[in-house]
């Protein structure tokens, strides 16, 4: 064997069902040495990672998408088989399969197990989670599935530490060097007759190795009971949803503000150490302004997916789509849309990369284009703002006027966000049937490994994608706001006389209709770099100090004296809607492969956010 | 032409089974799901796949409103959520709740 092959690493594949531990054994074999990147042309995750072998060489693990078959019915899925057998660019066919079965139910990894088999790559068995099929009475013999596979199977715990041992003693490349080939795997699909041969030969193995299904879990059948059943089952789930926005908005307040106090005190710093100038400029509002933005909604990312990740590692989000299932179909949705657009409550930019996992494109759309609609954390700042100057502290019976309003915010995302999926559904073309199908695992406890590998990985991805596309919008718009400057017998705020300024000026004619008035039109140009940014760009067309970190507080009496209740209405109403926040765009652009998605999503928020505003400027100018 | 005493009932299709209520699989078929052929094939070799094949035993552990859509259906040690038309493709002949699981 040619000596320049056996340096190469060692690519190793790990497939199989989804639900059977693969992760956390990938997790085990790789530790924090994992990077996660899309397969050229697809918005399906590339999770690939490294490991060193005893002899120090470096092995790569691939981490395919979990399958029930080589016969695809989503894209994840076809990914997984065209991979296998080399058909992906830029994605060799692994060398070596570690096919991870879950003891505990055998038959349905075990068939894949057979169909991978029959595709002749070297394979290995990891047999996983066997003290849970110890304690469900699942006894398998291991010696005689190994006999009857022709592989070597190796029992592995991948929660526990040292449970992946058996397995990585496996791997080291002394056993596999003379089969490394460069032959690529060949494949067809079966016909009806290869399937039941398939399922004969199963049926042999389980019976020589002794399977019996697991003994039934009196705790996973109370549960089921409960969180299964129509009524407690959907009560439990609000319930659940209540705990997280809580936990999302409350809990976050403290970080949150230890952050944004954090950048204050770091802008004051920067420019008191430079010369006043356009540099300074440029570094205390383009970038550390634009990475304070950002940087502000991490803590409440991290909660949200600690959360997601935490109910997705415990069986339970399944079994919430399953409740949700019929009612979310009813307006268009996939009842797996449900958590993309709850992470849409704290930001939609995760809640979008999210739909990833809705496998059918048009569900999967439907979901990207109603995502923004959710009430994002971003508009806080702006809802708080305008609520805070112009809604008076009343109260009408129990209830505070204000924070009636701000439900009523809420309420119009959600009821937007409903309507246009209606819409979406019943008026675009053939509709093919997207299966719902779906495993409802076992329910396990939350392996808190797992859980911060995820947490880190989605962290990662946020500040990177997102802070990226953002910090390069606030420099962009910086400049906008910026040039040219005014001239020295200038009166009015330095901004009117850039190109933002010039923009905003003949926005102007557009927004009168709805109340704007010239500073609104000119903040909402560089406010479309991100929602929140609206606050600080009206302060800067009021010509606040940036000094204090308290703009709002500064802003709050110039706009109560100077606004009439209609034009804040009319704000609120525009923000509800409006894609004020390009990153957004920018990641559909991403996630849809193509600028039609993002362009249309724009125009249809901003017709929507224009005839909003339009009504409420009207209607509260009438009455009020 | 029936003798008589034949029964001529309807197939009874896991869709109409009650919570605790058991069968055994007879086999599948195709009722309305899916636009093209390929797409309703595609949907029963998955249905297949999961393990609703002749012989397996299952038992629905859960239904939602609106006639059982989705309902929770347990098959070979694993449990899966099936819209009402995916469980009316399933053909079943009903059979006595155990406390124990069968061979797969």
């Amino acid at each position: 064997m040619d000596a320049a092959v056996n340096l190469r690493p060692l690519r190793i594949a790990l497939i199989g069902v989804p639900n059977c531990g693969k992760t956390a054994l990938f997790n085990r074999l790789t530790g924090s040495r994992q990077k996660v990147a899309n397969y050229p042309g697809v918005t399906v995750e590339r999770r690939e990672g490294e490991r060193a072998a005893a002899d120090g060489r470096t092995q790569q693990v691939l981490d395919l998408p979990g399958t029930y078959s080589l016969k695809p019915t989503t894209l994840d899925e076809a990914i997984t088989r065209d991979v296998l057998l080399g058909r992906v660019a830029g994605a060799p066919a692994p060398e070596l399969v570690v096919c991870v079965v879950d003891a505990v139910h055998l038959p349905i990894g075990l068939r894949l197990a057979l169909e991978v088999k029959s595709l002749g790559l070297p394979m290995v068995l990891a047999l996983n989670r066997m003290d849970v099929a110890k304690r469900r009475n699942v006894k398998i013999d291991v010696a005689r599935l190994s006999a009857e596979l022709g592989v070597p199977v190796l029992p592995t715990i991948a929660v526990r530490r040292g449970g992946a041992d058996a397995l990585i003693e496996a791997l080291e490349p002394v056993h596999w060097l003379q089969h490394r080939s460069i032959a690529a795997p060949a494949w067809s699909e079966p016909s009806a007759d290869d399937a039941e041969q398939r399922q004969r030969d199963l049926r042999g193995v389980l019976e020589a190795v002794g399977y019996r299904a697991p003994a039934e879990n009196q705790w996973f059948e109370r549960l089921d009971a409960v969180l299964l059943n129509p009524f407690s089952g959907l009560l439990i789930l609000i319930a659940v949803l209540f705990v997280m926005f809580q936990a999302v908005f409350s809990w976050a307040v403290a970080p949150m503000d230890l952050i944004k106090e954090g950048m204050a005190v770091f802008g004051a710093w920067t420019a008191a150490h430079l010369p006043e100038g356009q540099v300074a400029s440029l570094l205390v509002n383009g970038v550390i302004g634009g990475a304070g933005a950002v940087l502000v909604f991490l803590p409440q990312i991290v909660i949200l997916f600690l959360f997601i990740l935490a109910l997705e590692d415990s069986g339970y989000l399944p079994r919430a789509a399953y409740l949700l299932d019929r009612l979310m179909g009813g307006v268009g949705l996939s009842g797996r849309a449900f958590i993309p657009l709850l992470s849409s409550f704290a930001c939609a930019i995760p809640g979008i990369m999210a739909a990833r996992t809705i496998p059918s494109w048009r569900d999967r759309l439907t979901t990207i284009m109603i995502a923004p609609l959710m009430t994002c954390s971003a508009r806080l700042p702006v809802y708080t703002l305008l609520i805070g100057a112009l809604i008076p502290a009343k109260s009408i019976g129990v209830f505070n006027l204000q924070g009636v309003v701000m439900f009523v915010l809420y309420v119009a995302g959600i009821v937007a966000a409903v309507a246009v999926a209606y819409v979406l559904k019943h008026f675009s073309g053939a509709r093919s049937y997207s299966p719902l199908m779906l495993e409802l695992p076992d329910y396990q406890w939350p392996h808190l490994g797992n859980l911060l590998l995820g947490l880190w990985e989605r962290v990662k991805i946020f500040l990177s994608r997102v802070g990226g596309i953002i910090l390069a919008l606030m420099i962009v718009l910086w400049f906008l706001s910026s040039y040219p400057a005014p001239p020295p017998d200038a009166t009015g705020p330095a901004i009117q006389y850039s190109f933002a300024g010039s923009l905003g000026q003949l926005l102007e004619y557009v927004f009168a209709p709805i109340g704007f008035n010239w500073q609104i039109s000119i903040a909402l140009v560089p406010g479309l770099a991100a929602r929140e940014v609206a606050v600080s760009a009206l302060g800067t067309v009021y010509s606040m100090s940036a000094a204090g970190n308290d703009v709002s507080g500064q802003l709050s009496p110039v706009i109560a004296s100077t606004w009439s209740l209609a034009t804040a209405c009319s704000l609120l109403a525009w923000y509800v809607f409006a894609p004020q926040c390009l990153s957004t765009l920018a990641v559909v652009k991403r996630e849809t492969n193509s600028w039609r998605y993002p362009i249309i999503m724009a125009a249809y928020l901003f017709a929507l956010a224009y005839v909003a505003s339009f009504i409420t400027y009207r209607a509260v100018a009438a009455w009020a | 032409m029936k003798s008589p005493g034949s029964s001529n009932a309807v197939p009874l299709v896991l869709a109409e089974l009650r919570r605790g209520e058991a069968g055994v699989v007879d086999g599948l078929a195709p009722i309305g799901l899916g636009t093209t052929t390929e797409e309703r094939d595609s949907m029963l070799a998955r249905l297949r796949d999961l393990g609703f094949i002749p012989g397996a035993r299952c038992e629905v552990i859960a239904r939602m409103w609106f006639g059982g859509d989705p309902i929770a259906v347990r098959v070979g040690g694993s449990t899966f959520a099936l819209r009402r038309v995916e469980a009316a493709a399933v053909h079943i002949t009903r059979a006595l709740p155990l406390a124990a699981g069968a061979t797969a």
